[in-house]
């Protein structure tokens, strides 16, 4: 395995550790040298990989985003109806928040309502753009086809994460009856009446 | 006998058809032959496409089309307000086409049809000047589309405003010395031809040369002018002779096709009329073309003048403009009407360099449900019968030989393109 | 040393590119190097009647105008004429987005009205024997100094780089966007373009093409002094061949995002681009200039 790959993997893996540690302890709470002590490395060796918390916070943001995105991306490269896409999408973005809720919670708790750590360097949506990206060539993809109606990005947007985004939360506080993947039917066909032509 | 003749370099060919009575020319069949059907094409498109399509219904007075559109366009919205600094810069581009185009003509048909070799190059110089003035303003010359309805695109600024001033100082400059030798200001004023006539310059030597081949008094219509068009400068009005009516309606507009040729006669209450040059001079009664039309009629003696005398008057009246532009007002207020919504008819004139312009559109939910087009050359170069000439008809009637016919034709400026579009 | 023979063929047009032609600056001593056999404005050796009627002698070929067997001129197809000059000239030259592409005169109505070799953006095989002596000029209109200049490569027999539409490469492979000066608020994605300002950028609500349209317009300029886009107007795409287009101030969004992407810029690459720009706000670029 060559030295970059053994770099990028090492970094994930202090990505999943912090995680991990944001979601159970909580963002404040949580130290450098509390994730160091996780991953079994000297606090020093992780400043060489961030090279203080808040730039482990925007890095995470970027990384989750781009994970995001590539998921999303497979999908706006099918050649399927929009329709088809928005369920693919939602199941993508629910299977995510089951398998990896530390990853949707840190979105929704951490950069959403604490966005004054990511005011320099995470302007606007600078930091979020591996998914924004995918968004927009959905969207721009279903207008172009005729499936979607063809509007503001952000009003669409809105609706879409807006919507998934406050299901996660739900399922977050245990208000949600049941498991998130019984709502992707459901919520897939709201969005996609809401969004078609 | 009958006689055909193909005549060509009028921005298109037309063909006359000479009948003669003896020797004598007794009438005239003007054919044009060939249209592009821009009525048509301009039909179910959106409504500010016209303002691209419409400069190309000619590569010489395409500008005047865009003006007319634009006013078109604008006579749609109730209560638009045009700013002044827009209105006064149109102008402005407006009066540089029309400059740019009697260069040409002067040179490039009139001079080489009296046989006058290799002059026509003249007309380069002052008329890619002039068309630098109209880049300045309005991007580039031909085919910019940049009045828009609500104003101009173009902001201008002060030294544009400096630029454009060297340029007419440049044109001026070199009508002064080549085209007629003394100051524009000087021939604003003067309202006797002879003393014209005693001047150097390319016009006095083509007026001289009209004399002394006898052809100046040739060319007579029915001396009636109409002129559609208002601006700043040019008054509108018809003028019988050298009475002048002031109100016109264009309800009193007929276009009537044609059996032979692909252009429509016009008509302003069922009779023919004369536009261009000549008939805003005879409107504005300009000292200069007065006394010429009192010696000389509506010869082609007064026409080439007209049209020749234009070409200060429109350098001086530019400065003027200039002067009067508030840098400080927009160049562009949005119509407070979505035009991609709006429904209703409006009408749109100008005077464009061959004479009166008028555009006509019908909208309907911001798409062109109907667009008519009427240009100068079918008032001046009509297809009418020998009971009922047409104005270059009765000019050409009574004349001995094609060459000359050619001649009194030519100097209507006519324009093939725009008038089959 | 006997000039160039060139002529000028006018087919369906509104003569927009020989005036614009007028416009070169070195006309005079091109006129040196060059015969006009015929010309519709510009003094000619033979009048148009000759032309059409004998047969002769010519290097060079201009085509301006859409074309249409059905448009003739003296009863004699324009087509017919086209053909025969062609058949012995070096080269011809489509001068103008009609005579290349069809442009607006192939909706004229005459029938089957095309471009030399194409209508719009498709070959239509007609006159294949003609494709490798075709120079294409597009344009509406051209400008002077880009036809000038290639018919004294032609003449003086310089090897040429043509794209897939035989427009020569050194105008033709820039785009419009290339010199603008309203670039900065493309760069930085300042989307707050008013008509009559000298600030902003037309590409995102004005339906400026030029970022995805060939041209040199400012690169050379016109009349050696200003451009459409320069001076505040919208490209509308005039020299590409599905010109033109519709809703020609109004830029086609998708959602808010642009549905035509600057040449050989994929959405991802430009989307991506665009999102980081906007986050940022460079108040030199949200004023006025001056």
């Amino acid at each position: 395995m060559d030295k970059l790959d053994k770099k990028q993997l090492k970094r994930e893996s202090i990505i999943q550790a912090a995680l991990q540690l944001f979601s159970t302890n909580g963002f404040y709470k949580t130290t450098i040298p509390d994730i160091a002590k996780k991953l079994g490395m000297s606090v020093g060796n992780l400043y060489n990989y961030f090279s203080s918390k808040d730039i482990l916070a925007k890095e995470i943001i970027k990384y989750t985003s781009q994970v995001l995105g590539e998921e999303i991306k497979k999908i706006n490269m099918q050649d399927i109806s929009s329709r088809d896409k928005i369920k693919l999408i939602v199941k993508v973005y629910f299977d995510m928040a089951q398998t990896k809720p530390e990853m949707i919670e840190y979105f929704l708790r951490v950069y959403l309502s604490h966005r004054e750590v990511f005011s320099d360097g995470c302007e606007g949506m600078v930091c979020v753009s591996g998914f924004i990206t995918e968004i927009m060539i959905f969207f721009d993809d279903g207008v172009a086809r005729g499936e979607l109606r063809n509007q503001d990005f952000f009003s669409a947007f809105g609706l879409f994460m807006g919507y998934l985004g406050g299901m996660v939360f739900l399922q977050g506080e245990e208000i949600l009856p049941q498991e998130l993947d019984s709502y992707i039917d459901d919520v897939s066909f709201n969005i996609y009446k809401a969004l078609s032509v | 006998m009958k006689t055909i003749q193909l005549i060509e370099k009028i921005e298109g060919e037309a063909t006359l058809k000479f009948s003669y009575n003896g020797v004598k020319i007794d009438f005239v069949d003007i054919e044009f032959f060939n249209t592009r059907n821009i009525e048509n094409i301009l039909l179910n498109k959106p409504a500010l496409d016209a303002l691209v399509i419409n400069p190309r219904v000619c590569g010489v007075c395409g500008h005047a089309h865009l003006q007319a559109t634009a006013k078109a366009l604008e006579d749609c919205i109730d209560g638009l307000t045009l700013p002044n600094k827009a209105k006064i810069i149109r102008e402005l581009s407006l009066n540089f086409e029309i400059i740019q185009n009697h260069f040409k003509w002067f040179y490039m048909t009139i001079m080489p049809l009296l046989g006058y070799k290799d002059v026509y190059i003249k007309a380069l110089y002052p008329s890619q000047t002039i068309n630098k003035a109209i880049a300045t303003i309005a991007g580039q010359y031909p085919h910019n589309s940049y009045a828009i309805v609500g104003g101009i695109v173009s902001e201008v600024t002060t030294m544009d405003l400096v630029r454009l001033k060297s340029l007419i100082d440049e044109v001026v400059e070199f009508f002064e010395k080549e085209v007629l030798q003394s100051s524009i200001a000087n021939l604003q004023e003067c309202d006797n031809v002879d003393l014209l006539l005693s001047r150097d310059g390319d016009v006095p030597k083509v007026l001289h040369h009209l004399k002394n081949q006898n052809l100046y008094s040739l060319g007579k219509s029915y001396d009636r002018f109409i002129v559609f068009g208002s601006s700043s400068y040019f008054e509108s009005g018809k003028s019988n002779k050298t009475r002048v009516t002031k109100s016109l309606d264009t309800k009193y507009i007929k276009e009537i096709p044609n059996q032979t040729s692909k252009a429509k006669n016009i008509t302003y209450k069922d009779k023919y009329f004369e536009v261009g040059p000549l008939s805003r001079a005879m409107l504005k009664k300009t000292p200069l073309i007065k006394d010429a039309h009192r010696k000389y009629g509506d010869s082609i003696f007064s026409r080439i003048i007209a049209r020749a005398c234009e070409i200060p008057q429109l350098l001086l009246h530019s400065k003027d403009l200039i002067s009067q532009i508030d840098l400080n007002e927009p160049s562009y207020i949005e119509p407070s009407v979505e035009i991609s919504h709006l429904s209703g008819t409006g009408v749109g004139i100008v005077e464009a360099a061959r004479g009166s312009l008028i555009h006509k559109v019908n909208l309907q939910n911001g798409i062109i449900k109907d667009y008519q087009i009427i240009t100068p050359t079918q008032w001046n170069l009509g297809n009418g019968t020998k009971e009922s000439l047409a104005i270059a008809q009765k000019a050409m009637v009574g004349l001995d030989d094609e060459h000359t016919a050619e001649l009194v034709f030519k100097t209507f400026d006519v324009c093939s393109v725009c008038t089959t579009h | 040393m006997s000039k160039c023979k060139l002529l000028w063929l006018t087919s369906i047009s509104c003569n927009g590119n020989a005036h614009s032609f007028l416009n070169y600056p070195h006309i005079q001593t091109f006129l040196n190097d060059f015969e006009f056999v015929y010309h519709p404005i510009l003094e000619s050796t033979y009048t148009l009647q000759e032309i059409l009627e004998q047969e002769l002698k010519c290097d060079i070929v201009l085509l301006e105008g859409a074309i249409s067997q059905e448009f003739s001129k003296l009863d004699i197809s324009i087509t017919d004429t086209l053909l025969r000059y062609a058949k012995s000239a070096k080269a011809i030259v489509t001068v103008g987005t009609c005579a290349t592409f069809g442009g607006i005169f192939k909706d004229s109505g005459y029938s089957n009205a095309s471009g030399l070799h194409y209508i719009k953006d498709t070959k239509h095989h007609r006159y294949d024997e003609l494709l490798s002596k075709t120079v294409s000029i597009s344009g509406c209109p051209v400008q002077p100094e880009v036809l000038a200049e290639t018919l004294y490569a032609i003449k003086d027999d310089m090897a040429l780089k043509l794209d897939e539409y035989q427009r020569v490469k050194e105008f033709f492979a820039y785009t419009v966007h290339n010199g603008c000066i309203r670039n900065e608020y493309f760069e930085y994605k300042v989307d707050n373009h008013q008509f009559g300002e000298k600030e902003g950028c037309m590409f995102y609500d004005h339906g400026c093409q030029a970022p995805f349209t060939r041209g040199s317009c400012n690169k050379l300029l016109w009349n050696e002094t200003n451009s459409k886009t320069r001076n505040g107007e919208p490209c509308h795409g005039c020299s590409e061949p599905n010109f033109p287009t519709t809703n020609l101030y109004k830029t086609q969004k998708n959602m808010g995002i642009p549905q035509n992407m600057p040449l050989g810029v994929n959405k991802r690459a430009y989307l991506t681009l665009a999102g980081v720009t906007k986050a940022f706000k460079i108040k030199r670029l949200e004023e006025d200039l001056f």
